[in-house]
């Protein structure tokens, strides 16, 4: 398959530690850990969604959190005026989140590097907002309850835990197999070179639009998730700080797009601020060392080693 | 009509505000294609140095000491994010700017670990003052505000039209390479222009905190509807920045007052999106917008 030739090796350590972590939830650590992987889970799916438009369409966005909000409230709604379950509401949140993506994209489709990223950003500030004007819908600043169970007889700790898991893996899968179709070659030639793009039929305009819709709906995915394994969301969870963070988690995970490097990220993000909890605003700290010691660092390594090699997808 | 006139005016109050934070992005951009998200964060600790050296005692002289502490606060704080980011610069804008964000992080973090949750009043040390004109009103303030921001840009636009060093800068920014075949020190260039952008940053902060409150999070807050400004002018024009600063405040106002305080980010993006729909370098720019491949 074109590009996802990995190493023997690499596919051994990724089944493994996804058997591994299946069984995790059964031999046991307690309840709040699993709990925080079911979470690292879901933001792993946010995270690959950031790092689906880096790598696509070579565009940095702070504004997925949007999207992922877009599918937790979506989620959330549903259960709550429709009493639907996750196996419903979860495909119709990535619709709205596919839609959400491409109400942004399609006025922003001309404009890309830190124009595009400012826009997000701003999509960002204005999304608490919205949350909260629509209080009778959305719960306003307590937010919204989700039950947490789609399978009766399953208890709601493993379902919080495996719904995310399989989540991550299928939206491995996809993305493997979705490297080698037409629609990733035709936006990957657009990323490389918009003027090649073209004169093969491909509109700059309409590789920008597919590849954040695609990315927004990924990121709906994990939100829906998200929702369902926290069983609470509010406005909180999806401020301007989120989509700084999930960045962070993108760019601590080199952008992959895989089961692996995405958990990477998912579990930055999710189990920081729990380690560095009593140390208060440390966190922002140590994020935004991090970011500066990946790139920064990461440059430096790369100039004197072949060890960290990265592409750069961002021109 | 009278409401309108009066909202206008103090829109352009607000927008001269916007249009300081703008600059000081603007001229980041224009010598290194970087957008400094630590802008915001810089600031705000600014506006914290020159509240904690004048929490004794209000008075003229321990402003001015603020005043100078703050900058040469400014000043380091950019130039070690720019020495940071120097091997970067030039190998990509995107990754350069997430490394900003790294940096506006850290700052912020510490601002917080080092005043905490306070909210404070900052107030600068001008005479109270006051003239109504009809519905226009004529505060000290207000025309500290306008003849701080006419200072600004008339020293920078000297600096930048007339000056060695401004010529150095608009030939970096239209064409860093042919400027060093020319024999430019791209790193010296670009670095003044962080210097001057943090100092900007500093001016931006004094005339921000007496219109809100000072807390850890309040100028970078208000610092980000100055990234709107930038991208709504064009990241790469000073005219821009000015134009858009005051578009933003003007509107903002506007928006408040006749649709509700509530969606007024929401209304923002649809005008951002709106203008760049139209103008994808924003309202002045030039090629900006448009990938630098």
């Amino acid at each position: 398959m074109l590009g996802a030739k990995t190493p023997p090796a690499a596919v051994t350590f990724k089944y493994g530690l996804m058997i591994v972590l299946a069984v995790l939830p059964i031999i046991g650590p307690q309840n709040y850990w699993v709990f925080t992987l079911g979470l690292s889970f879901s933001f792993a799916i946010i995270i690959i969604s950031v790092s689906f438009l880096v790598r696509y369409g070579g565009e940095v966005s702070i504004g997925h959190g949007v999207f992922a909000a877009i599918g937790a409230y979506t989620v959330a709604m549903l259960e709550k005026y429709f009493s639907l379950s996750l196996f419903i509401s979860l495909p119709l949140g990535v619709i709205a989140g596919a839609l959400a993506a491409l109400i942004v994209a399609v006025p922003s489709r001309r404009i890309s590097g830190i124009y595009l990223t400012v826009v997000t950003m701003v999509v960002a500030l204005s999304l608490p907002e919205l949350l909260l004007y629509f209080t009778s819908f959305t719960g306003g600043y307590e937010g919204l309850h989700t039950s947490g169970s789609a399978i009766e007889g399953m208890s709601a700790k493993n379902q919080g835990y495996y719904f995310p898991l399989v989540g991550l893996i299928f939206i491995d899968y996809i993305l493997r197999n979705f490297r080698a179709s037409r629609q990733a070659m035709s936006l990957l030639l657009s990323r490389t070179s918009k003027l090649a793009g073209e004169s093969f039929g491909i509109s700059g305009s309409w590789s920008r639009i597919s590849c954040f819709t695609i990315s927004g709906a990924i990121a709906a995915f994990g939100g829906g998730l998200l929702a369902f394994n926290a069983t609470a969301i509010s406005p909180n969870n999806f401020t301007v700080w989120t989509s700084f963070y999930l960045l962070v988690g993108s760019v601590v995970s080199l952008y992959s797009l895989s089961f692996f490097g995405g958990l990477v990220g998912g579990l930055f993000i999710a189990f920081i601020p729990i380690l560095l909890a009593g140390f208060g605003d440390l966190v922002l700290v140590f994020y935004g060392a991090t970011l500066l010691i990946v790139v920064v660092g990461g440059n430096v390594l790369q100039k004197y080693t072949k060890l960290f090699e990265q592409k750069d997808y961002l021109k | 009509m009278i409401d309108l006139i009066g909202l206008i005016w103090s829109g352009l109050v607000s927008g001269c505000q916007y249009a300081i934070g703008a600059i000081g992005l603007v001229l980041i951009f224009k010598s290194c294609k970087v957008v400094n998200f630590a802008h915001g964060n810089i600031a705000g600790l600014a506006a914290f140095l020159i509240y904690a050296v004048t929490l004794e005692e209000s008075t003229g002289i321990n402003w001015l000491l603020g005043s100078l502490y703050a900058i040469a606060a400014v000043i380091m704080l950019a130039a070690i994010i720019y020495v940071l980011i120097m091997p970067i610069v030039f190998k990509s804008d995107i990754t350069s700017t997430i490394a900003t964000l790294g940096a506006g992080l850290i700052i912020q973090g510490i601002t917080q670990i080092v005043y905490g949750a306070d909210i404070v009043a900052l107030d600068l040390p001008i005479p109270d003052w006051r003239y109504d004109l009809g519905p226009i009103v004529f505060t000290s303030y207000n025309l500290l505000v306008f003849t701080i921001t006419l200072l600004t840009i008339g020293v920078l636009y000297f600096a930048i039209d007339k000056s060695k060093i401004g010529v150095a800068f608009r030939s970096v920014s239209s064409n860093p390479f042919a400027s060093q075949v020319c024999g430019l020190n791209l790193s010296k260039v670009q670095l003044i222009s962080w210097i001057a952008a943090g100092i900007v940053s500093a001016i931006a902060a004094v005339l921000i905190v007496p219109t809100t409150f000072l807390s850890t999070t309040s100028v970078a807050t208000f610092m980000l509807l100055a990234f709107v400004a930038a991208v709504v002018g064009g990241f790469n024009s000073i005219a821009g920045a000015v134009v858009g600063g005051l578009l933003v405040g003007v509107l903002n106002n506007l928006f408040a007052f006749y649709l509700g305080s509530e969606l007024q980010n929401t209304y923002m993006v649809v005008v951002i999106l709106l203008i760049l729909n139209f103008f994808p370098n924003g309202l002045m720019g030039t090629g900006g917008g448009v990938s630098r491949v």
